[in-house]
């Protein structure tokens, strides 16, 4: 049982894991030019919780642009879900978008074509 | 050229559309720091906010591909250096450029794969950035390495054009452009 808790920067989202209430947010730019020191430990969380809760794990994201690095290292933890709803699990994605920003939802888009979990990509005003 | 006038340095920005450029070396904190200006050069234009972010996310792949390029060959810090010009065209474009120094084989093939690329329409594209994003990585690769140029491709408005001079060090001058 733990928590994540990483401060946003320029280059990099505001991240909150909470294990209690099975929810992972993500929020902001993610362009650091090693995703995979941010990422690493995230992926290793989902992993965690998977493996060690039953309970229903939930995505609540409000990203914005990605670079490349940062779009791979996301596509492991939607495969990560995807493993886990292809094993039964109670596993979704709501990805929050600023309806002025329609790259945002495309990148959304683009995710979701891969992912047969629930994913819903909404927009805010 | 005198190094007292900037005058005719001034005339070719102005003239070219120019809003921001670079040459030197260059740091992961320089990045930030010249994508944050970029940032906000195209707010203060108005420019719609997908546009603004496909002008900024070109910036970002190429700079950073070009840190990644130099950290992979060993190079030294200060040869970390990168030329970069975002500029707008006559219409309603933006035009993103880079360059650096690369080996001039790695020169070579840079150009072929822009070359590739350019044949590609949408569809193709986006099947391409789709298989290049599911191929296996070494593990703990950090670099999007090949999909950033696809990417850029994706993002651009017309084909990405590239060309390389040789270098008296026996190295080559890669530079590459994309109009968003």
């Amino acid at each position: 049982m733990s928590n994540l808790t990483i401060p946003g920067s320029q280059s990099t989202p505001e991240i909150t894991a909470d294990w209690d209430a099975g929810q992972l947010s993500m929020q902001g730019d993610s362009y650091p030019e090693n995703s995979f020191d941010l990422f690493g430990p995230i992926i290793d969380w989902v992993e965690r919780f998977l493996a060690d809760s039953n309970k229903p794990l939930r995505l609540e994201l409000r990203l914005l642009y990605l670079n490349t690095s940062s779009i791979r290292a996301v596509m492991d933890i939607f495969d990560t879900l995807e493993e886990a709803h292809q094993r039964g699990r109670d596993v979704a994605v709501n990805w929050h978008y600023d309806h002025r920003n329609e790259r945002v939802a495309e990148l959304a888009e683009e995710f979701k074509e891969d992912c047969s979990f629930p994913f819903s990509i909404v927009s805010y005003s | 050229m005198d190094s007292t006038d900037l005058f005719a340095m001034r005339e070719m920005f102005n003239r070219q559309h120019i809003m921001l450029c670079f040459n030197g070396p260059i740091s992961r904190s320089l990045i930030e720091e010249i994508g944050n200006a970029l940032k906000n050069y195209l707010q203060a234009e108005h420019a719609q906010p997908s546009a603004a972010m496909d002008v900024f996310g070109t910036y970002i792949e190429m700079t950073q591909n070009i840190r990644h390029y130099a950290a992979q060959n060993g190079y030294q810090e200060h040869e970390a250096a990168a030329t970069v010009v975002v500029a707008r065209d006559d219409g309603d474009h933006y035009v993103v450029s880079a360059g650096n120094l690369v080996e001039r084989e790695d020169g070579r093939a840079l150009l072929q794969r822009v070359e590739s690329l350019a044949g590609l329409d949408k569809a193709q594209l986006k099947a391409s950035y789709k298989e290049q994003l599911r191929k296996p990585r070494d593990a703990g690769a950090s670099t999007g390495a090949g999909l950033g140029l696809i990417d850029m491709a994706r993002k651009s408005s017309a084909p990405l054009t590239a060309s390389l001079r040789d270098t008296p060090d026996g190295r080559a001058f890669f530079s590459l452009r994309a109009i968003i």
